[in-house]
Formats: structure tokens, sequence, C-alpha cells
């Protein structure tokens, strides 16, 4: 397998800093924090926790296959997060729906703890499909075991007993589907009532990981049923846009009215997944409609118009510039990724934190020249790194170019230290290819660990045979300081 | 494969008037399939393939243990005659089942079946029904024991039927 490129500077920083923040204590959402209230909007933990999670998986399927010792620690701590109550717990409330467009529903609502057991699809798929994302890329059973997916709550001060809804990948995986089955794979809703295009498409994306893990063709049923169920609503709305969702009970399509940035492009880098052809044939001109070209080769992403509503100005993280970023890297557009990019780096204040890449949110719209400047923490955290790290037709490729079962029968780097920095890792004809690098501001021993090491395979370091320290079946290498070296590990 | 989570308990009439439960067949496997006699597309091409996965495991295991089921999703349209003309003429494997709309409305929820009732825009005074097309197999005892979607085929299904039923059908036909 041949990768695109060794990572630059900005895409391992952008790495480090998802690594940075997966190894914050729980409960500190610090830099994570939106400017809405509470947990319903892009501002909530569970996006930003996600979308690190998928930016991570694509980055180890296309451009560091032979670097699992990278990825799956980061994973493994932002499910951990993605289980903690402050993330779901929005849903006791909002499971009781009383939202604008559909007030008239709350009498028959009541409060809900369990935030998978119905709707929700906007946290539950993100579990499912992360979860299954990580067994998927690391040939683990971490989410088969019972219980794995757990959401507890206990408090002290408040509530009695504890709160305990026990899941694993398997038993989430079939609620999900049967959910889905029993709306007539229209999808299942997010708050009551609202059935959003753009949030079933991680569950189809969790079916399909787990057809790959258990070999089932779950994806395609759900896929064909999910077309014919749309087709009588239609995607697009009557301008070319997607349409954002369907109120269950009246069967009522809401369109893209305002012309939102965001619902185009998060539906069309993810929906890229399984309908290629349809997303690639408008992407085009919806693009086009939220392009601002900008001095210098900058372009800059005409945000949503604002909202209001009961008298109320909406306030909620939008995130338009972030996915925007993330589609047009799906579609492989480089010359709008580099200006999108390129207005981010000039006007949004790129900040290296800890060896980390990010940019800090910033609430004010624009400077005194009118660039813009606002940015929201999934923005600045997630989406432009997602976008940077991600390749064309990326998400494409996680669904329909699987690993082969040799994959996990190469030679990798399976432990890699937190002080190491891994800009490549591959396996060409056999030999492991890495690029390594230590960071002595960030702790660490220094180490890279690896594993199914050929017979008679001897690793180099910049051309110089080196021995390792034998661990079991494995080999432990540490990396010198100074610039990055070249690991070869052949015969 | 995991039992489809359903609790497969309906009351309702058959093709003949007379009434019937998931236990008036216990003993025998039900392959139960939801639709309406007016579908013009998923029904026939279901009823179709399920005939034909049921030929095929008799040419080859000898007659089988299994009551082939078609509950409506449709009751407002189809009695039982409606259901029993229906299906004599192109399906005859099948009882048709049907009964009130309460009635129905819980063998659908049961079976955690989708439906909605659409207007043909093309024919005013008429509409179909959309519906999940799952396929359901119902162990002698009574439980949930497969399940197949719509895009499951013929052979699919019969090889499954085989693996599954084989030793029943032994049993049940000594």
């Amino acid at each position: 397998m041949t990768t695109m490129s060794v990572l630059n500077r900005e895409q391992l920083g952008h790495l480090r800093h998802w690594d940075n923040l997966s190894r914050q204590l729980p409960h500190d959402w610090s830099l994570m924090q939106g400017k809405g209230l509470g947990q319903d909007d892009f501002g909530s933990y569970r996006f930003q926790l996600a979308y690190m999670m998928y930016g991570l998986a694509l980055t180890h399927r296309h451009r560091l296959p032979a670097a699992s010792g990278v990825f799956q620690p980061t994973m493994q701590r932002l499910m951990d997060k993605l289980l903690l109550p402050d993330v779901w717990m929005y849903w006791r409330d909002t499971s009781q729906g009383g939202a604008v467009v559909n007030a008239h529903l709350t009498e028959g609502l009541g409060e809900e703890w369990d935030p998978v057991v119905r709707d929700n699809i906007m946290y539950s798929a993100y579990v499912q499909s992360c979860a299954l994302m990580h067994d998927y890329l690391f040939a683990s059973d971490r989410y088969a075991a019972p219980g794995s997916l757990t959401f507890r709550h206990w408090s002290f001060f408040w509530g009695g007993q504890e709160k305990c809804f026990s899941y694993d990948r398997e038993s989430l995986n079939e609620h999900i589907y049967w959910q889905m089955v029993q709306n007539g794979y229209l999808g299942v809703a997010c708050e009551p009532n609202c059935v959003f295009q753009i949030c079933n498409q991680p569950a189809i994306m969790g079916f399909r990981l787990h057809d790959l893990i258990t070999g089932g063709n779950r994806a395609e049923e759900v896929v064909a049923g999910y077309e014919k169920a749309w087709s009588d609503f239609g995607r697009l709305d009557a301008d070319g846009h997607y349409n954002m969702f369907m109120m269950e009970d009246s069967r009522a399509i809401i369109a893209n009215d305002d012309v939102a940035p965001w619902i185009d492009a998060w539906c069309g880098a993810l929906m890229n997944s399984w309908n290629r052809d349809f997303v690639r044939q408008h992407y085009s001109s919806q693009v086009a409609d939220f392009l601002e070209p900008r001095p210098d080769g900058t372009i800059s992403v005409r945000p949503s118009p604002p909202m209001a509503a009961m008298g109320q100005d909406v306030i909620v993280d939008t995130c338009d510039a972030g996915w925007v970023a993330a589609w047009v890297s799906e579609m492989g557009d480089q010359a709008t990724l580099d200006g999108v990019l390129a207005h981010a780096d000039r006007f949004m204040n790129p900040t290296w934190r800890d060896g980390g890449l990010y940019y800090p949110r910033n609430d004010t719209p624009t400077d005194a020249q009118g660039n813009r400047t606002e940015i929201e923490p999934m923005t600045g955290n997630v989406l432009l790194g997602y976008a940077r790290l991600n390749v064309p037709d990326g998400i494409w490729g996680l669904y329909n170019r699987p690993w082969s079962p040799e994959h996990h029968t190469e030679p990798a780097l399976v432990e890699v230290e937190r002080d190491v920095e891994v800009s490549r890792a591959e396996v060409i004809d056999g030999v492991l290819h890495a690029r390594l690098r230590r960071d002595r501001a960030l702790p660490g021993a220094g180490t890279v660990t690896l594993a199914r090491v050929p017979h008679g395979a001897r690793p180099r370091l910049d051309g110089t045979e080196i021995t390792g320290r034998a661990d079991g079946d494995q080999v432990v290498l540490d990396v010198p300081d100074g610039p990055a070296v070249d690991l070869v590990l052949a015969s | 494969v995991t039992a489809p989570p359903i609790h497969a308990t309906y009351s309702l009439i058959d093709h003949d008037g007379n009434p019937v439960t998931e236990r008036t067949y216990r003993g025998r496997w039900q392959l139960v399939q939801f639709g309406f006699t007016a579908c013009r597309v998923v029904c026939p091409r279901a009823l179709a393939k399920l005939t034909a996965a049921l030929s095929a495991l008799e040419n080859t295991t000898g007659p089988a243990a299994v009551v082939p089921l078609y509950i409506t999703v449709d009751p407002d349209r189809d009695s039982p005659a409606v259901m029993k003309s229906f299906l004599e003429t192109s399906y005859p494997r099948f009882t048709g089942l049907t009964g009130t709309t309460d009635q129905v409305n819980a063998a659908k929820d049961a079976f955690k079946i989708f439906t909605r009732r659409r207007d043909l825009p093309d024919r005013p005074d008429e509409y179909d029904v959309q519906h999940t097309a799952i396929t359901y197999l119902i162990a002698p005892d009574g439980r949930p024991a497969r399940y197949w979607p719509d895009t499951a085929d013929a052979e699919t299904i019969t090889r499954d039927l085989a693996r599954l039923l084989e030793p029943r059908t032994e049993e049940t036909h000594p």
C-alpha cells in the first residue's frame, strides 16, 4: 500500500492537538466550549469528540496505516470521553421536546435518561460508528464486550440511584438498525420528531463498519431502503441544496431555506461514503453559493444568516467554514481547500500549544478590514484539522476500500510514546518505512514498539542497523534526539 | 445473525374467516410477510421470492413444517375474501391474515412494521401503502428466530431455512 505523503508540520500539529485534548482530565473541556448554551449545537462535545475520531480514522487509513500505536490509544481516550454524562445528559432534557419546530409535542414526551434508546441519533450514531471504527481499524473486540458502551450517571447530591444503561457494539448497532426499520428507513430522529438527512449518515457508516467486521450486508440493505424512502421527499430542495430534515408526524420537509453552508457541507462530506456520484454531481453548484474569494488566494466561507425565533436571537455554533473545509477535502477540491485553510491561517489566529495546532474560539465576526475572524471550537479544534488530514474521497475509501486481512499481519508501530512524532508509517512490499522524531518538550520515554516483525528483518535508522530491545515478539526502539529519522524494517 | 427484537404476537382473521393468533400455528415454523394485495412492486416480488424459496426447500428436504403467512397492512381494502382470491390465484402457499384496523396496528407494532399511506397522483381515488418488507421466521415455540431483509435473495432464504428447519422437520415428520 502506498500512502499519500509524509505528514507536514501542520498535519502533525492537528494530530498532537487531538491527542492533547484526549488527555485532558475527566470533565475538563478546556478549549472545547462553544458559545451556545448546553450541548445542543455544534459547540457540543459529542461532535468534537466524534469528528476527532473520524479524522484519526481517516489519517490512519489513508496516511499512516502502519502506525496503529499513534491512533488507537487516542481513539480509546476520546471514546471514554464520549461516554461521559457531560456529553449525553442533555438528552434527559431534549428528549422532552419543546423545540421551536415541534412545540406541540411536549405533552406526549417524557424525560428519558437512556441517551440511545429512542431518537437522539445525533449522539447514538457517533457512539455506534466510533466504537465500530475503532474495532474495525485495530481488529479489536474492545467494544464487543458486554457493557463496553455503558452510560452511567450518579450524583452524591441528587437523583437517587445510579442511572446505568449498558450496550456494546452489537447491541447498539442492532438497536439503531431496528429503529431504522421501524421508521421505514427514513432514518432515526435527532430531537423528537426531526429526522435529519445528515445525522443518519454516521449510522450508515456504522452499519458498514459492522458489516466489515461481521461479514453481513446490513449497510447495503439500509442504503437501499433509505434511498427509496427519501425518493418521495427528495434529497435536494428547489434550489439544489440538501433538505435539512423531515418532521415525522406531518412528513413535512424542512428545506435549507437560509442556504446555510453547514447543511450541504456536513451532509456532502459524509454522504460521499455511499452516494459519491450524487454528491459529486451537485457539489460544484452548491459550494459556489458559499465561497467568497478574498485577497492573495484566500477563500472565506459565507456564514449562515443569523436566526431568531420566539423573539430570541438564536446563538449557536454553525461551524460553516469548518464543515465546508471538511466537505471540500472529501471532494478533493484542493484549490478551494488551500484557499479556505489559507484564510484560516491568516485571519483566525493559528495557535500552537504543547506541540498541537488549533484555532482558538473567536466570537468576533470580522476584523476591521471585514475579513471573517469568527471561529468555533468545532472548527478550530477539529474540522480544519480533519480537512487538512483527509484525502480526496477519504470517507468514501473508508467505506468502500476496506483493508484486507493481510493488513493486520504486516509489521507496524503498535506503541508510540507521547514524545515521538510519526510523520510516515507504511508498508511497501513487506518493508516497513517510517519517519520518527523525538520531541523533548513532551513527556515520554522516546520509544516506539514494532510488532509483527518479519523473520530476519532488521531495523535501520537513517541507514544504520540498530538492535532494539526484544519485548516478547515485539521490538522496542529508542528514537534519538534531533531531527526526524527514517526507520526501515527489512531483511 | 441475531433474532429480531420483536414480540411476534397477533390476533387476526385468516382468509377463510377464522380467528387466529400466533398460538394457532404453534408447532410449526411461521414465515411472516407484511404487505397489501394492491401492492404493485414490493409484495409480488417478495411473495414470488418466498414461494421460490419454499419450493426449493421442499425439493431438497421434502415437505417442511412451514406456514407462510401474509399479513395485510391495508385492512380497509383487504378483506378475508380479497386476500383469499389474491393469494389462491398467484401465491397459493400463503394464508392471508387481516382484521380490524386496531388488530392490524397491534400486529404491525409487535413486528416493528413501518407503514405510510400515500395518495397516488395519477390515480386520485386510490392509494398505496409503503411498508417494511422484512420477512420474519417464527419458531415452532413462538420465538422470533430469524429475519431477512427485502434484499435477501431466494437462494439465501432457502439455504437459511434448510439449516434452521432440517432437525425440526425430522422431529415433526418422523
